[in-house]
């Protein structure tokens, strides 16, 4: 049967600064299909649905939805274009009602001279939720009555009720019960049944093998192929999604003999680390002169294990336990004890980007200098560090706001070097930093390694996984899923299969 | 053939082009508050026929400052932490009539009673404003208004006065060295030690400066208190030159810190950008504008208007920002 | 039990939860002063100050809902007043309420103005301009005099200053409920990013909120004109003083925002407020007092409706 092309995407590209996220991009979507798209944490689906649904602006390429182009400048005009998106994340406003959330951006069409007809809205998103059997939520209710999956559902009917050409599940299912999803799933076959296209974003293999008519896979932000549903079985999809070229020239190359050798002693004991929502009885031990990895997909809660260990955490119960028996629940008592963090969010957390890059590398290591501290004395220590890390900048003086991803991050890196620190936990180390930037920390961190001190990193970046750690663990939902072993023989696979 | 809704432009040039630009407008900024100063001074000079630089005129503008120069060293402290204090001077109001009050009795244990008073309120802002959470300038402008009422209450039957000694020492180079040391103080422990850089960081981004072991909420509430003190010292000088309390004193003042801190160049969001000179260029500036006005015969609402411009203009030329902030 | 649940789902709980603290405080002040309290020609003329501050509380909601604030509104009110007074004297009752609603108009378009285009926060930019607005009244009221004409001052007293403010609290419900401008305000104080996302202007709604703030400070100048009967220019942030009260109310409105009648909140709010001053002043309390009073009235109602969230960053 031969469906018409609905919408073709024709060389999408998108880059944020080093990054390039969405690498010329072209594809076809179908009239009357469920396509979906697959690809790791960082491939470049969520930026491409975001350009074709007016949440980010394109980059360069073209959108042509039914022959005509489309660039939409936000959600609501991609609405009127003909294109929707149910995000992740809440997309509704709490503080609203029901009905006012449905027609956010769009209520001129009940608008008459100014006075918005609210009895006609109520009564529109009535009749549309109890189209869509979701009757028991009331339009004239404030939203905030209702928890995250109704909302969700409303959210879904905001975004399919004016029947979009084109509408974009992006990884709605996993904060979804059952319930919720088999709700979306109606929804998405009516679509698919009006003749129109669902592109569907989801780790999940067995839902996507279930509802897609076609897969495609993006890879490091390119296309890699689109195959038929009938033709692939899951462990084909994650093959797929995978198969890199090893690119050794700056990870680690040695792979040490682990049942022979005796673990280093252990720096930091993680036990039974729960945060409510995010993580879940996380119990490990870190070793010294050891790399041990955390992986899985962004929402697994990984993030939150490494600010557990640098008790940056709300809400924590467990304990993280130091070699001398010290229980560190707050952040000062973990940078006294010798533990350094990166954190995923680079330019609130890790970085003070309105300041000077002297401040952000002498901060932690300040107490350790005396009472009286001279300009002198801080700019020889911060320039020693910054040094030490090759960091490409005017002087100490400068603001880091200055530079580049990869030099902000060797900053973040020399102010744990200057603080002596021997226990470091990273949290995507090398995200949006160029190949020899990225090289340069994976030496230091060998470099490391060899001086004793206990590395954990934290990391989306399967490769990198791969190459630097002598253990992974990954996570899902929470939870501890598997641990490997560093080995020439561990693979991509070996870690998706417990990933997803 | 490209079509994207924003030009297609190579944004690495652009971000460089914007960076440099932006390093070059800091060095101007830099000095705008000095430049400022020569030209308000430069004005009031020609205006007033150079009368405003008579040794007599001079003199007139510092006794007015002691007090604001000294209360502006704990504001400066916490301007630099992104925090406002509007409780300034009804602060100052009733800490000097516990000054006043207890001159009577022993003259250290008035300046340490008042001291002691800001402090007390000092905590107080900090109390809310740290533990419940509350934005500085609502608590601070709700204690501000409290205090008044109760230097209002104080001084219903009559001013509280100070013990006839006080006034003895009005005497110039005794409040100037008083000054001065003050000031020192205040710049030798914010430039050689971490506090400085620690409240610097607190104004730069309050999450970052937590993850690089700065104790956020404690330094808070100590700055707050110190403020206080300051304030509650800076009341023993209002009572040297004035000798009382009356239900108005230090009516104003907070107003005229803010000015005086936003002349002197401090970025209203405080943070990095935060220099000790914003201090004394800006309270000298503030002296200087607000008696070049009186000299030049304006009236006191003429006064207030051109403060009321110049703060709002200078307030917008200093804001340190980033065009994506989120701004309430 | 079951009631009690059935009754938070009912959209007039707030309210009701309100009437009930607005008894409690009538039934707490009459125990306390028998014979100086609480008669019901007493309680007519709180309910009278409290209108008068309940529609600035009306106004200041738009802004306050958005996370924005407006100190200025003290100084618009005086101004306003000034303006009732000197338009009065050649245009009548025409000019009595035109003139404030007009100036409180144009003024909140200059603060909204200021505020877009300098990118500061809105209290520093609101105080800055209260400076400039105390002293442009110093010059209003050498214009218009500062004793309001006996012929204006029907809405000082019933039945005129109910009508005017009932009036005015149905034009804010109206405007919240059956507007964009109403929803979008509650938008953009839930999450301006994700309003901004849906293609609402925030800019230029915050702008509007701005004009409408004031434009209701210029109704309340009305009242409060006809009240007072004279207003003199204040300047030296004086003016300050007259912000606290409205604020207060519209607090009250933002803790009751969630049961659907936040103008409801807001008058009642206002009420129990104007009671207790009174009460104050029943159980002997001096005036100065009154501002001791007030705030620690307000820190207190902040304090109870501020939801504390861990780790969150407040300057």
């Amino acid at each position: 049967m031969e469906q018409k092309l609905l919408l073709h995407a024709e060389k999408i590209d998108k880059r944020f600064g080093p990054t390039h996220a969405v690498n010329e991009v072209s594809l076809d979507f179908l009239e009357g299909e469920v396509h979906a798209l697959i690809g790791e944490n960082g491939s470049g689906k969520s930026t491409f649905t975001n350009m074709l649904t007016g949440i980010l602006p394109i980059g360069s390429g073209t959108f042509t939805l039914m022959g005509h182009d489309v660039a939409p400048k936000n959600q609501v005009d991609a609405n009127h274009q003909g294109i929707a998106i149910v995000v992740q994340e809440t997309g509704t406003l709490g503080g609203l009602s029901v009905a006012d959330n449905m027609f956010l951006g769009d209520e001129d069409q009940f608008i008459r001279r100014g006075i918005k007809d609210t009895a006609a809205m109520n009564r529109k998103a009535q009749e549309l939720l109890d189209a869509y059997g979701l009757g028991y939520i009331k339009a004239t209710s404030i939203i905030d009555n209702y928890d995250f999956e109704d909302r969700k559902l409303v959210e879904i009917v905001k975004s399919t009720w004016f029947d979009p050409a084109v509408l974009v599940i992006d990884e709605t299912t996993t904060a979804l019960s059952q319930k919720g999803r088999d709700k979306l799933f109606e929804v998405m076959d009516h679509v698919r049944e009006l003749g129109h296209c669902v592109i569907f974003i989801s780790h999940d293999m067995g839902e996507v093998l279930k509802m897609a008519d076609r897969i495609s896979i993006l890879r490091d932000g390119d296309f890699v192929t689109t195959v038929n549903r009938e033709d692939v079985d899951e462990d084909q999809l994650k093959t797929l999604m995978v198969g890199r070229q090893m690119d050794d020239h700056y990870y680690r190359t040695d792979y040490p003999d682990y049942a022979r050798e005796q673990p280093g002693e252990t720096a930091v004991s993680v036990r039974g680390v729960t945060v409510p929502g995010m993580i879940d009885d996380i119990s490990f031990d870190l070793h010294r002169g050891e790399i041990l990895g955390i992986g899985g997909l962004s929402e697994c809660g990984m993030h939150e294990v490494g600010k557990a260990i640098f008790g940056a955490s709300y809400d924590r119960t467990g304990e993280v336990v130091l070699a001398d028996g010290t229980k560190v629940k707050d952040i000062n008592t973990a940078i006294d004890h010798s533990i350094a963090y990166a954190s995923k969010d680079r330019d609130n957390e890790s970085l003070l980007i309105n300041d000077t890059i002297e401040d952000n590398i002498a901060l932690p290591s300040m107490r350790d200098m005396g009472r009286v501290l001279s300009d002198k004395k801080l700019r020889e220590f911060s320039d020693k560090y910054a040094v030490l890390m090759s960091t490409k900048m005017v002087s100490v003086n400068q603001y880091v706001s200055a530079l580049s991803g990869g030099n902000k991050q060797k900053v973040v890196l020399a102010r744990w070097l200057g603080k002596q620190s021997d226990i470091l936990v990273l949290d995507s180390p090398t995200r949006g930093i160029d190949i020899k930037v990225k090289a340069a920390i994976y030496a230091l961190l060998e470099q490391m390694r060899k001086e004793n001190k206990a590395i954990l990193i934290i990391s989306e970046e399967i490769m990198e996984l791969l190459g630097m750690c002598d253990r992974i663990f990954v996570m899902k939902d929470g939870k501890i899923n598997g641990e490997l072993t560093r080995s020439p023989e561990l693979s991509e696979q070996d870690l998706i299969s417990k990933m997803v | 053939m490209t079509t994207s809704n924003d030009t297609a432009i190579d944004p690495k040039t652009t971000a460089i082009d914007d960076k440099k630009k932006d390093a070059f407008a800091a060095r101007i900024r830099g000095f705008l508050p000095l430049i400022g100063f020569v030209v308000i001074l430069g004005f009031f000079a020609i205006a007033t026929g150079g009368s405003i630089l008579t040794p007599k005129n001079i003199t007139l503008i510092l006794s007015g400052g002691y007090m604001l120069m000294i209360a502006a060293c704990g504001v400066w402290l916490i301007m630099t932490m992104g925090c406002l204090d509007f409780s300034q001077g009804s602060m100052l109001g009733v800490s000097c009539a516990v000054f006043c009050a207890l001159s009577q009795y022993n003259l250290v244990l008035a300046i340490l009673g008042g001291i002691a008073t800001g402090g007390v309120i000092g905590a107080i802002n900090a109390y809310f404003h740290v533990y419940r959470q509350i934005q500085s300038f609502v608590v601070t402008m709700c204690v501000m208004f409290l205090l008044r009422g109760v230097c209002a209450f104080i001084t219903t039957t009559s001013p509280v006065y100070a013990a006839t000694y006080v006034t003895t020492f009005n005497d110039m180079t005794l409040l100037m060295g008083i000054t001065l040391a003050v000031l020192v103080i205040t710049y030798v422990v914010t430039r050689f030690t971490s506090i400085g850089h620690n409240l610097k960081a607190i104004g730069a981004n309050e999450k970052a400066a937590r993850f690089a072991g700065i104790k956020v909420q404690k330094t808070k509430v100590i700055v707050y208190i110190v403020a206080g003190c300051l304030t509650g010292f800076a009341a023993f000088i209002n009572a040297i030159k004035v000798g009382s309390v009356t239900s108005t004193a230090g009516n104003m003042l907070e107003t005229q810190l803010l000015i005086a801190m936003v002349l002197g160049g401090m970025p209203i969001n405080g943070g990095a950008r935060a220099r000790f000179s914003n201090i004394v260029i800006g309270v000298l500036s503030y002296l200087i504008l607000q008696k070049g006005l009186v000299m030049m015969g304006f009236t006191t609402e003429i006064q207030q208007l051109i403060l009321g411009v110049v703060f709002i203009i200078m307030v917008a030329l200093f804001s340190d920002r980033s065009s994506n902030q989120v701004i309430k | 039990m079951e009631l009690i649940k059935r009754a938070r789902q009912s959209q007039w709980y707030g309210v009701g939860l309100l009437l009930i603290v607005t008894a409690l405080v009538w039934l707490v002040f009459k125990a306390m002063c028998p014979s100086t309290f609480g008669d019901p020609d007493q309680l007519l003329t709180y309910l009278q100050t409290g209108l008068i501050y309940a529609v600035g509380g009306c106004g200041l909601y738009f802004i306050v809902v958005m996370g924005l604030w407006d100190f200025s509104i003290g100084s618009v009110l005086v101004l306003s007043c000034l303006m009732a007074i000197g338009f009065s004297q050649s245009m009548g009752i025409l000019g009595l309420i035109v003139a404030p609603i007009l100036c409180g108009a144009l003024l909140g378009a200059a603060n909204g103005l200021a505020y877009i285009k300098l990118r500061i926060p809105s209290l520093i930019v609101t105080v800055g301009l209260s400076l400039i607005y105390e002293s442009l009244s110093v010059f209003a009221s050498g214009w218009s005099g500062t004793r309001l004409g006996d012929a204006y001052k029907m809405f000082g007293s019933y039945p005129w200053n109910l009508i005017l403010a009932v009036l005015a609290f149905a034009l804010c419900t109206f405007i919240l409920k059956y507007t964009k401008l109403g929803t979008y305000v509650n938008a953009i104080g839930a999450n301006e990013a994700t309003a901004k996302n849906m293609g609402v202007n925030v800019d230029k709604y915050k702008f509007l909120a701005f004009v409408l703030c004031s434009t209701f400070v210029g109704i309340m100048a009305i009242l409060y004109i006809g009240y007072g009967t004279a207003q003199t220019p204040m300047t030296g942030m004086l003016s300050q003083s007259l912000n606290f009260k409205p604020l207060m109310g519209t607090f009250f409105g933002l803790a009751f925002k969630k049961y659907g009648h936040p103008v409801a909140a807001i008058v009642i709010g206002e009420f129990i407020i104007s009671m207790m001053f009174a009460g104050f002043v029943a159980l002997g309390m001096p005036v100065t007092i009154n501002n001791v009073v007030t705030g620690a009235t307000l820190l207190a109602i902040i304090c109870i409706t501020t939801k504390r969230i861990k780790g969150a960053v407040v300057k």
